[in-house]
């Protein structure tokens, strides 16, 4: 092997890593490495002028190795692969080391993080030497989706993609379309009818040529590859258990939400008291056009409570971000079917971030609603008045910005319930093979610049699955979903990781070891030869067969036995 | 001055290097001795590759892969688990302490849990003192 001409470019990422990390020393150390032509630390590698200057390197001093010692490869690997690739070189010629994310970041020692970053890069230099010019496969792109619930995120990602002319499968468990929205009279702020909005999306779906809609089913697997994968969907319904396999080349997974089990906080009497009830118990009222107690009176006092399950110690940490506007919502509604009504909203803090959303907050505050401000985590504490009170039940609250204890009168009380991840969450990120974290709401690709793709290449996730959305943020995230479809669909083809398995038939013993240990059945025995082979388009590079090839005769392209020793040489050098 | 060991980490590319990234954006401050060398899978980690981590001068080896039942390979996790009894046993019959090598599984939302792992680890390794099979075998090619 010729020595090979290396570039080294480590990235101060503003201050990100340099604060952190001794740059100019890491690469005053590379430059002295063999192999090393060029070492160069700049203040943001991704940048156009970063970019430009390993292209012009690459150019004019004939590099044909990069290590780019920056931020994690699974956010820029493809920004430094593009710039390879533009200088002329293969772009599996590089190798990032990750100093940001799993060094500047998570360090406060200056020389131990220095020093770290230090080996990684050293590993990632040792490594690149052992590089091999890969070439990405391309495979046809099936044209159809799969959507896997029918509430406004599935629906809308449904219509763009059926209105483009592709065929989609819609899946949906109930014997309805429409998801929690369905559920709901009007909506914050402008007070648009919830069911307007939807019943014209859903006939549209219903009656699309493009659309196959399958009610009372749910998807039971999942199997293939980006552009290729076949799904089986089964009926659920009683007398209905009828099995379609269908052909997709994307999913999109928009499951929604449930709502919080208001029962679980037992001070508020949820379950116990008749006249406490949830949010969506108050949203049937509304669609009945009759806001009344369980005995059929007009009440005079309504109380609203906010957080329900939302950012509490207790129940969950984050915010449910739809309820604080709802809540205002309700005072609107009540105001006006029962103009001499008391209304009262008991709050942690009113969260009114989106648009339109501090407008509503004013003119409901103008309505005359009584706001009263409790502290996180210590719960207002709801009980039945006596006979002598004028009201039903009683509300005691620690206001905070009065500071006194005060006692709340109420005939009707709403618990604002916040969302929270489906209960099969997990089984339906272990279908779709992507992952769900710790309150159960689905992984994207990168929470800020990649928010709609999974790390499984062809699933997207679209609506309140992901985190708690309101609509708007649901829809927007579901057309997106449906855009990159489209222009997959758009090219016909895909490209794919050149990362796959191969066989060295003169060194397969044919034993048959990594036959039955392929999860994907991508290794075929050829009889006639007596060896195994790899299928590469099933192929998914996990390697499990080649660590236990006992005869070491298969090889992970880009995470050769020769490369990681490399790796795990230079890590301790 | 205290021993500061060399631990070589191979993480899986879906679940545990993600969460290791994920400890980055979180900003969760944990022990520099842990480094990560990245596999697609856990079921990738030949024994070798161990093996050859202690023989260069690595003071602990770290594995980590995603939880059981949740492998992007659907299964991976399950042939290392098969695998690293083996090994263990291996390491043991040559005197290598049970604490120099581990496998955890860290899932991509356990920034906290990758953290708290590699401290840990990090202060068990260092109770052990270096390594002393690099020396060995250095004193052993010097003797031959």
């Amino acid at each position: 092997m010729d020595e090979p001409k290396i570039g080294f470019y480590i990235c101060n990422c503003g201050t990100n890593i340099a604060k952190m990390v001794d740059c100019d020393a890491v690469a005053e150390a590379a430059s002295q490495l063999p192999g090393v032509t060029v070492a160069k630390a700049y203040k943001y590698m991704c940048s156009n002028p970063g970019q430009e200057m390993i292209i012009q390197d690459a150019k004019e001093q004939g590099l044909d190795r990069v290590v780019v010692a920056a931020c994690s490869p699974r956010m820029h690997e493809p920004t430094f692969r593009k710039a390879l690739a533009t200088a002329g070189v293969n772009q599996y010629f590089l190798e990032m080391a990750n100093i940001r994310e799993q060094c500047s970041w998570v360090h406060d020692d200056r020389e131990a993080a220095t020093e770290k970053a230090r080996a990684l890069a050293f590993a990632a230099i040792s490594r690149v030497s052992y590089h091999e010019p890969l070439e990405r496969r391309s495979v046809d792109m099936c044209p159809a989706t799969l959507v896997i619930g029918g509430g406004i995120a599935g629906l809308s990602a449904a219509l763009d993609l059926a209105d483009a002319g592709t065929q989609v499968f819609m899946v949906d468990r109930q014997d309805h379309l429409g998801g929690n929205i369905a559920r709901v009279d009007l909506t914050a702020p402008y007070l648009d009818s919830a069911r307007d909005m939807l019943t014209e999306r859903i006939t549209r779906v219903l009656e699309h040529p493009n659309i196959e809609v399958f009610l009372e089913s749910e998807v039971e697997s999942i199997e293939g590859y980006h552009g290729n994968f076949t799904a089986k969907v089964a009926g659920k319904a009683a007398g209905n258990g009828e099995a379609h396999e269908v052909a997709v080349g994307s999913v999109v997974v928009s499951t929604g939400y449930r709502e919080f089990d208001a029962s679980r906080i037992t001070h508020y009497g949820y379950g116990k008291l008749p006249n406490v009830i949830t949010s969506f118990e108050f949203e049937k009222m509304l669609r009945r056009g009759e806001i009344v107690t369980k005995e059929g009176k007009v009440p005079q006092y309504v109380a609203i409570v906010h957080c329900v399950g939302s950012r509490s110690k207790e129940y969950h940490p984050y915010c449910s971000r739809v309820c604080c506007m709802t809540a205002l919502k309700y005072a609107h509604e009540v105001k006006s079917a029962i103009p001499n009504c008391y209304v009262s909203d008991v709050y942690i803090d009113m969260h009114a971030f989106g648009k339109g959303h501090e407008d509503f907050y004013r003119r409901s505050s103008e309505v005359k609603t009584l706001f009263l401000m409790f502290k996180k985590n210590e719960h207002p504490v709801v009980r039945k008045a006596d006979p002598k009170d004028d009201c039903e039940m009683l509300i005691e609250v620690n206001e905070q910005l009065s500071g006194e204890l005060i006692e709340l009168p109420a005939d009707l009380i709403v618990l604002m319930v916040g969302m929270e991840a489906q209960p099969d969450c997990r089984e339906v990120a272990h279908l779709a093979n992507i992952s769900a974290d710790k309150d159960g709401w689905f992984i994207e690709s990168h929470p800020k610049l990649d928010p709609v793709a999974t790390t499984t290449d062809g699933v997207y996730i679209a609506g309140a699955c992901q985190a708690p959305k309101d609509i708007p943020d649901s829809v927007a995230q579901a057309r997106a979903a449906a855009a990159r479809i489209l222009a997959h669909i758009s090219r016909g083809k895909l490209e794919v990781d050149a990362v796959y398995a191969e066989v060295d038939e003169d060194l397969c013993s044919g034993c048959r070891v990594c036959n039955e240990l392929c999860p994907y059945t991508a290794i075929e025995f050829d009889e006639e030869k007596h060896k195994s082979q790899v299928i590469s388009a099933l192929c998914k590079a996990c390697g499990a067969c080649v660590a236990a090839c006992p005869s070491g005769a298969i090889k992970a392209r880009h995470f050769t036995d020769q490369q990681i020793f490399a790796e795990i040489q230079g890590v301790l050098a | 001055m205290t021993f500061e060991p060399k631990i070589v980490g191979f993480l899986c590319n879906w679940c545990s290097y993600t969460g290791a990234d994920l400890a980055g954006t979180s900003r969760i401050q944990y022990a520099p001795n842990v480094r990560v060398i990245r596999v697609m899978c856990s079921a990738r980690v030949d024994p070798t590759f161990v093996i050859r981590a202690l023989e260069e001068g690595a003071d602990g080896v770290l594995i980590c892969g995603c939880h059981p039942g949740d492998c992007h390979y659907s299964e991976g996790n399950y042939k290392l688990m098969r695998r690293y009894p083996l090994l263990k046993k291996l390491l043991e019959e040559y005197g290598i302490e049970n604490d120099r090598v581990r496998l955890e599984w860290v899932s991509a939302s356990e920034g906290q849990r990758f953290a708290d792992i590699v401290n840990d680890m990090t202060e068990r390794v260092r109770e052990l003192g270096p390594s002393t099979i690099r020396p060995a075998l250095q004193a052993d090619a010097a003797g031959r």
